[in-house]
């Protein structure tokens, strides 16, 4: 058994997009505002209630909501964020759609949209229009009405099964 | 947004987390964190320590023999994906998917919201809570386990280990929840199970959360139709009856006027939709 005291700091490790971080961290500070100070600053914070989605990212395989993790309790865990889809300078076929789909305007939103996305097409290659809209009802966006993030998603279903 | 100070203990196993809460009465447990953690970033809890269960491989198991044994540190996702008649269809319509990625069945009941979706299933699948503690195990009925709202049947150092389901593989089934948009918690939400014979009701029970400060059963309503054919009368009494059981109050989700009334629609819906399967 380990016990951290509320005035100590821990040591843990995370994998970010394949690379392994060492940080210092208070067993109360949020996993979110952990992997921003790494700098991986598309992680955004949109609300305090774990409602809005913007801080979603992928931990060891699943859909998560970083604000509402310690950062403490992913420790040893391995998390992609969307500055890891990206492969040699090459979009994501999701990114690549959300593009050609006007599915971003102010873009806050955008990167846990899309890690949401992702998560979605890895369970569900072709979901419908009904399964998009509740695989992405964790994820507000204020701007786009939700109408071209949906077509993004289709396209990205149909380049994801060419691939 | 951020939570108070607090200690962390990761535990190597489950007699070690009940030693250490009986020494710490004000440590509590963290499963998924997905109640804990938005109250501590409200600072509603303090917590003086956190004690971590989530990689303790004793609480994580889902078994099928005569009935469903469902480990505490199960997720909303696994729960939905393992074809449980009733619970899973319940399981898929909690908050939404990352949050089902998280939450736990064992935090979940020992939160009892009193909007949360588990219970009405839970009440009508006559589901047993287990629970370890200092002076050993015991099981206890899920109806007499939820005391009242946010008020679960555990004493200082006891942890929810399982949650068993009969098996009724032979019911009709349907959980109805109204909401005000994906993700939210229930308006109301109904559970029935229904068992026929011909076009007679051998069986019938009925759950419901969101409209009284824990899920409840109307016995009066059950006893109504069995043995008896269903028709759409008997229905429409059925909900008044349970409808008038409930006792809402008026909040953000609606007026109490406007929750029973609801609480009569989706029970007939839930009928009538586990009918047609």
């Amino acid at each position: 058994m380990k016990v951290i005291e509320k005035d100590d700091k821990v040591k843990i490790h995370l994998k970010i997009n394949g690379n392994d971080y060492e940080t210092e961290v208070e067993p109360r500070k949020l996993l979110v505002h952990v992997l921003r100070d790494l700098g991986f600053t598309s992680v955004h914070i949109g609300c305090d209630t774990s409602n809005c989605g913007a801080c979603t990212v992928i931990m060891n395989g699943k859909s998560v909501k970083s604000c509402t993790i310690l950062a403490v309790e992913a420790d040893g865990s391995e998390i992609l964020t969307v500055e890891g889809l990206i492969k040699d300078g090459k979009l994501h076929p999701i990114q690549e759609a959300f593009w050609d789909k006007h599915a971003l305007q102010c873009g806050y939103c955008t990167p846990g949209m899309i890690m949401q996305s992702y998560w979605l097409l890895s369970q569900n290659p072709s979901p419908s229009e009904d399964e998009i809209k509740e695989g992405l009802s964790g994820n507000l966006c204020r701007c786009t009405g939700y109408h071209n993030i949906i077509e993004a998603v289709k396209e990205a279903s149909q380049k994801l099964k060419g691939h | 947004m951020y939570p108070p100070k607090t200690g962390y203990v990761i535990p190597d196993s489950l007699s070690e987390v009940i030693e250490f809460l009986k020494a710490h009465d004000d440590a509590k447990i963290l499963a998924g964190g997905h109640s804990l953690i938005p109250m501590m970033k409200l600072r509603i809890v303090r917590p003086s320590y956190l004690v971590d269960i989530t990689k303790l491989k004793e609480l994580h198991y889902l078994d099928k023999k005569e009935e469903y044994k469902i480990g505490a540190t199960v997720t909303h996702y696994e729960v939905s994906k393992a074809q449980i008649p009733l619970l899973s269809e319940v399981a898929s319509k909690i908050g939404d998917p990352q949050v089902r990625n998280m939450g736990t069945i064992g935090g979940s009941i020992s939160q009892l919201d009193p909007s949360a979706d588990y219970p009405a299933a839970l009440l009508v699948l006559n589901a047993k809570v287990k629970i370890k503690g200092p002076s050993g195990e015991r099981t206890e009925e899920f109806s007499l386990f939820d005391k009242d709202m946010f008020t679960p049947d555990l004493s200082q150092g006891e942890v929810v280990t399982e949650v068993s389901i009969p098996d009724v593989s032979s019911y009709k089934y349907s959980y109805q929840k109204l909401e005000r948009k994906a993700g939210d918690f229930a308006i109301v939400g109904v559970a029935v199970l229904i068992k026929t014979n011909g076009d007679e009701v051998e069986d019938f029970r009925i759950g419901v959360t969101g409209v009284n400060n824990k899920a409840y059963r109307s016995q009066v309503a059950e006893e109504m139709i069995k043995g008896r054919k269903i028709n759409d009368e008997i229905i429409d009494k059925i909900a008044q009856e349970v409808a008038d059981e409930s006792n809402p109050t008026s909040d953000i989700r609606g007026s109490a006027e406007y929750k029973r009334k609801a609480t009569k629609v989706m029970t007939k819906r839930a009928i009538l939709d586990a009918l047609k399967r």
